[in-house]
């Protein structure tokens, strides 16, 4: 660690894969924090769990009855010896005027900034709350139970709902006219997840009872591409430029099998390189091999594509990882499934699920660097390597069924709501410290760090010194 | 080698509590207990093994089992923190093979102790977050979750108890803030207390002055009398003196009248200071003020106070003036309003009622009063009774009153009134007697006061008739049963005398109570018990011989019945025997019959039976406590269903078949 942070100063190793390695290092001891408590003002089972994109400061929780509230979590309301209570700053429920009357599903924030947010509720209606006033905004009456409600955080020129809803049509609900802008048709049942593309802010992503995922370009009418788990063969890729093309095939040809750092290492470079370049009508572009087929396809799909099925049995949960390249889902036949966006490809990465729960909305999280991915597993939650499908974590604490899982990348800590109206903290051990500080009281290490001093009092700025280290967002 | 020590402690631990956890037992055995605790102390290893055989006989399918490892574990959770943090990390899984909480996972079979599982594991799950909740946030959210989400009730114990100390603590406060206004006050009006006290104190010393003085004029004659003639025998000198001693106790007479009267109305006020005096102490010594100053010099002079007062107490009681008695009447304007004790045997008291009645009468707007009660004369013979000074009446029993106050006026028309008399039903006294026997209707709004009320409208010629009054007046008569009296034993003593002791049939110490004479020697002789009564009493030896031979008799008959029972019983035993062999007999027969496996495996069934039979009858086990018990009804179900009757009987039947078309067909094969 040590060592780590002088060849930092030195610049022998880049700050971004520094702070990398802190945080891999933090998340992979995560266990349940007993110093930081989140009072749940909850009275129901906890469905959804945000915290807000601007700041990472307020996490935003919606339960099943029909309540939403808003903690901070970065300052504690009040402590009690070691343990620090988190308050919620406000709740909205069924007493407010133009609350909610059932379950809310779905609760998210505006991604611009804290000022909205949105809940979608099991009463048919999305509202949009001033957080700041607490009152309805704007409201919209859907044909059916929301299920689940996104918004794009890369948007720029749209400021679209997506609403998954038991009714078969996905709606986009604009904010800013109060009106539905698109109504998109495809999914024979409800659906039961939605998600914005990272990479590009016109691509929508759905989940439907009927086991299908579909890719929506809201530009065009209808979708452009549906999900099927049997297509696990990757196409040739055009070369993009010299080496990292090589490298990637042979990554790619590796990918199912067994996954490594130093892969998704790659293919973090790759999006680097790629840049913006990841938009739909490029991707269509690009991928000449298919591209004359699916250019003629796609105002109606083929039929048999059309009829092509990513899941047994319903999509319960999808996740877009970070660099927007692949797609986790879960499906109510208790698998995880990852899929290369690009090609639309299962990747076949077996997950060690042992059961999902089949008939709620899951929230999947995926840790900063797409290495972990976590989710819900009935009461427990548990932690799989992105690549290889390993658990390497179960995180056992709820007493009943676990709905959603956020992770929070400032903090690296991990927040999950369940059917025991709990909200848990998950926190990186202190143990890590306690490595650290072991480490340093290694004769060899103190040398190495140029302590000539006696070793107590490097024990002790170490311990001062821990808490100090910001671990802030990979500088460019 | 350390490695293959700590497995061979592991297994140490791990052979003594599966010994602990295998009894039927409802505690931990407290040597093994000891045991355990010790070597686990050795060694986190160990700790290791222990938790993990816990947690092992946890699952076990069987709630004994279960219970004794829970509290093993409870007992080990309190000392060890490594235990603690083993347990807590599948604490939900703990919890639900003890608590039961999960519908899917019920707790295994024996009900009773199952029941007690759960009760103990919810109160260990409370005591364990009392004192550990705050180091693990597991424990706090498993109570958490028992009891604000599945609604378990939890004993609750340290809120109770702390909310018991709180109440104590608010109760001592009130008391203490209650106390210190006291002193305050004290602090505010001492000055007067102790004025007024003296100006009680003085005054009595001066009403005792004048009286003595006055008495000291007198009885100064004699006593110079007595000085100047010392020449009389001792005898009387000693019979004047005391008379002179008994002069000196003054006595009331038309003189001193006013003086004792004052005295004694200052007496009262002495004791009443006495009191309160006795109070104030109280409250100096309780107090716990800061100026202590003041409460010690107060206290000084409030103990001063009470031992002149009490000197002085002393003094007038010595004086001899009829203070209790003055009480007594000072008692007769007290008592005005208060209750009567009931059954007092008091004149004043009798008064005291007389009054209330009085009261009653008026209250109840009786304008009868007068009339009616010229038969009854309830108010007048009190009077007269007091007047007389006879005997004293309990005032519950107005009939006797009656009766003796005939006794004290016996003057008018003593045949009618005798007659009447005896007519004249006994009845507890009431307020209804006011109205006894008219046939007056009773205003309803008149109270006789003047009543200006704003409540409405009021009908003041409102009346009720008068057989609604009688119908409210019907007195209910409950059947009091007379106690008989009880004789006495009245058996000679050894000491003389006789045995007072008063038993219902048998004194304890003399036999049956019989019927004796003065000597205590029994009338009827002939009575069946013979044995008991002591042997130097005379007794005719003919008839002891009779009764010993009647008894012998009696006693061989009874024997011979008890045999003939006997062996009328062991003769159906032997009948039933019969038939359960002859039965068995036939079963086996066809089961050997059937085929050679099927007999095998019966007879091994049987003797696998009678062994776990056996050992059940030898030793309570954890498997008995699983298994029901087997009825009678059970058993001949099971033979009549097993396999080897079911066979058999399939046998007989397809026989039978053959034989039928046998005889059908004789002819043919």
């Amino acid at each position: 660690m040590w060592k780590d942070i002088r060849d930092r100063e030195a610049g022998k190793l880049r700050p971004n894969s520094f702070a990398n390695r802190v945080k891999s290092d933090r998340v992979s001891s995560l266990q349940l924090s007993n110093h930081k408590d989140i009072v749940s003002p909850h009275r129901g089972s906890v469905n959804s769990l945000q915290v807000d994109l601007t700041e990472g400061r307020y996490l935003l929780s919606g339960a099943s009855d029909a309540s939403a509230a808003v903690f901070d979590i970065q300052r504690a309301s009040h402590s009690e010896g070691l343990i620090a209570k988190y308050q919620c700053l406000f709740a909205v429920d069924k007493q407010h005027e133009h609350g909610h009357k059932y379950a809310i599903s779905s609760a998210i924030w505006y991604p611009i900034d804290t000022g909205l947010f949105v809940t979608g509720s099991y009463d048919h209606h999305i509202n949009v709350w001033d957080t700041n006033t607490t009152q309805v905004v704007v409201n919209f009456k859907l044909p059916g139970k929301v299920y689940r409600t996104a918004m794009s955080s890369l948007a720029t020129s749209h400021m679209l709902i997506a609403a998954g809803t038991e009714d078969v049509q996905v709606r986009l609900c604009d904010i800013s006219s109060g009106a539905f802008s698109h109504t998109l048709s495809g999914h024979r049942d409800g659906v039961m997840s939605v998600e914005w593309s990272a990479s590009s802010e016109w691509v929508l992503i759905t989940g439907g009872c009927d086991g299908a995922i579909r890719f929506w370009d809201i530009r065009r009418a209808g979708c452009f591409r549906v999900l099927d788990q049997s297509q696990s063969q990757l196409g040739r890729r055009p070369p993009i430029s010299g080496w990292t093309a090589n490298k990637l095939s042979t990554s790619k040809s590796h990918l199912a099998s067994q996954g490594s750092n130093m892969k998704s290492r790659i293919l973090h470079k790759k999006l680097a390189t790629n840049g913006n370049a990841t938009k739909p009508s490029s991707t269509t572009g690009k991928l000449p091999a298919k591209g004359s087929t699916r250019q003629r396809l796609h105002p109606g799909l083929l039929s048999s594509q059309d009829r092509a099925v990513s899941h047994y049995g319903a999509v319960t949960g999808l996740k877009v990882t970070g660099d927007g390249m692949y797609l986790l889902s879960a499906g109510s036949d208790s698998r995880l499934k990852l899929w290369d966006v690009e090609s639309g490809c299962n990747t076949l990465v077996n997950y060690e699920t042992v059961r999902l729960h089949t008939n709620k909305p899951l929230q999947l999280a995926t840790s900063q660097d797409s290495a972990l991915v976590f989710a819900p597993c009935m009461a427990n939650i548990k932690a799989f390597d992105m690549w290889t499908g390993k658990a390497s974590l179960t995180l056992s604490g709820h007493y009943e069924a676990v709905n959603c899982c956020l992770y929070s990348f400032q903090d690296q800590e991990l927040y999950t709501g369940g059917n025991d109206r709990q909200i848990l903290v998950w926190s990186p051990s202190r143990d890590s410290t306690e490595l650290w500080t072991r480490r340093i009281g290694n004769p060899v290490q103190t040398k190495i760090t140029g302590a000539t001093d006696c070793p107590l009092p490097q024990g002790r700025s170490v311990s001062t010194l821990m808490p100090s280290i910001k671990l802030c967002p990979p500088c460019t | 080698m350390i490695m293959e020590q700590d497995r061979g402690d592991g297994a140490k631990v791990r052979v003594l509590i599966q010994k602990a956890t295998n009894s039927t037992d409802s505690e931990v055995h407290p040597r093994l207990l000891k045991a355990i605790k010790s070597v686990v102390r050795s060694s986190d290893s160990e700790l290791r093994v222990a938790a993990q055989t816990l947690m092992d006989l946890m699952k076990r399918d069987h709630s004994q089992v279960r219970y004794l490892s829970l509290l093993v574990i409870d007992e080990l959770f309190m000392r060890s923190k490594l235990f603690r943090s083993l347990v807590v990390e599948n604490l939900d899984q703990l919890l639900t093979l003890s608590v039961g909480f999960r519908r899917n996972v019920p707790l295994p079979a024996p009900a009773a102790v199952a029941s007690i599982l759960r009760s103990k594991a919810i109160e260990f799950l409370e005591k364990w977050n009392d004192s550990f909740g705050i180091y693990h946030r597991q424990l706090r959210l498993g109570y958490d979750y028992l009891r604000n989400i599945l609604r378990f009730k939890f004993p609750n114990i340290q809120a109770n108890a702390a909310r018991r100390q709180q109440e104590r603590m608010k109760r001592e406060r009130r008391s203490k803030e209650i106390l210190l206004s006291k002193f305050e006050m004290l602090k505010g009006n001492f000055s007067s207390i102790k004025e007024e006290i003296q100006s009680t104190l003085d005054e009595i010393r001066e009403c005792l002055d004048i009286v003595h003085s006055k008495e000291d004029s007198k009885a100064m004659i004699p006593l110079d009398d007595d000085i100047t003639e010392d020449f009389r025998p001792s005898e009387l000198r000693q019979i004047r003196l005391d008379a002179l001693k008994e002069g000196e106790i003054v006595h009331e007479n038309n003189d001193n009248k006013v003086i004792f009267d004052a005295l004694r109305e200052v007496y009262k006020l002495m004791s009443k200071h006495l009191v309160s005096i006795k109070e104030w102490i109280s409250v100096l010594v309780r107090v716990d003020s800061t100026d202590t100053r003041f409460r010690d010099s107060a206290l000084r002079e409030f103990i001063d106070i009470r031992n002149s007062l009490c000197a002085v107490k002393k003094r007038c009681e010595e004086s001899g003036c009829t203070f209790t008695e003055s009480a007594n009447h000072d008692d007769k304007d007290e008592d005005f309003w208060e209750e009567g004790p009931v059954g007092a045997t008091e004149n004043g008291d009798s008064v005291a009622c007389e009054r209330k009645k009085e009261d009653l009468a008026m209250i109840g707007g009786s304008f009868t009063y007068e009339r009616k009660n010229e038969d009854l004369v309830v108010a007048p013979t009190a009077n007269v009774i007091k007047n007389a000074g006879t005997e004293t009446i309990s005032e519950a029993h107005v009939g006797k009153a009656v009766q003796n106050g005939e006794v004290g006026s016996s003057d008018s028309a003593p045949s009618l009134r005798n007659k009447l008399l005896a007519d004249a039903p006994v009845i507890e006294w009431g307020s209804f007697l006011n109205t006894w026997d008219s046939k007056m209707d009773i205003l309803a709004n008149q109270r006789g006061l003047e009543l200006e009320s704003h409540w409405g409208r009021v009908d003041y010629d409102a009346t009720i008739p008068a057989e609604k009054i009688a119908e409210l007046n019907v007195r209910t008569s409950l059947y009091k049963e007379d106690q008989p009296e009880i004789q006495p034993c009245r058996a000679p003593l050894r000491k003389g005398g006789l045995c007072q002791r008063r038993d219902l049939r048998v004194c304890p110490f003399h036999g049956p109570i019989v019927p004796r004479d003065d000597e205590g020697r029994p009338f009827d002789t002939s009575s069946s018990l013979d044995e008991t009564t002591p042997p130097d009493q005379e007794m005719g030896s003919v008839e002891k011989l009779v009764k010993q031979a009647v008894k012998n008799v009696r006693a061989r008959d009874k024997e011979a019945a008890e045999k003939r029972e006997r062996d009328k019983q062991a003769l159906k035993r032997a009948k039933l025997a019969k038939i359960r062999e002859h039965n068995e007999a036939v079963l086996r027969d066809a089961a050997v019959a059937s085929t050679s496996r099927s007999s095998g495996l019966g007879e091994c069934m049987e003797t696998t039976g009678e062994m776990s039979g056996s050992a059940g009858n030898k030793k309570k086990t954890l498997a008995l406590m699983l298994r029901k018990k087997t009825l009678t009804k059970d058993r001949i179900s099971q033979r009549l269903l097993g396999i080897r009757s079911r066979d058999s009987t399939q046998r007989q039947l397809t026989l039978s078949q053959g034989a039928n078309y046998g005889d059908a067909f004789p002819n043919q094969w």
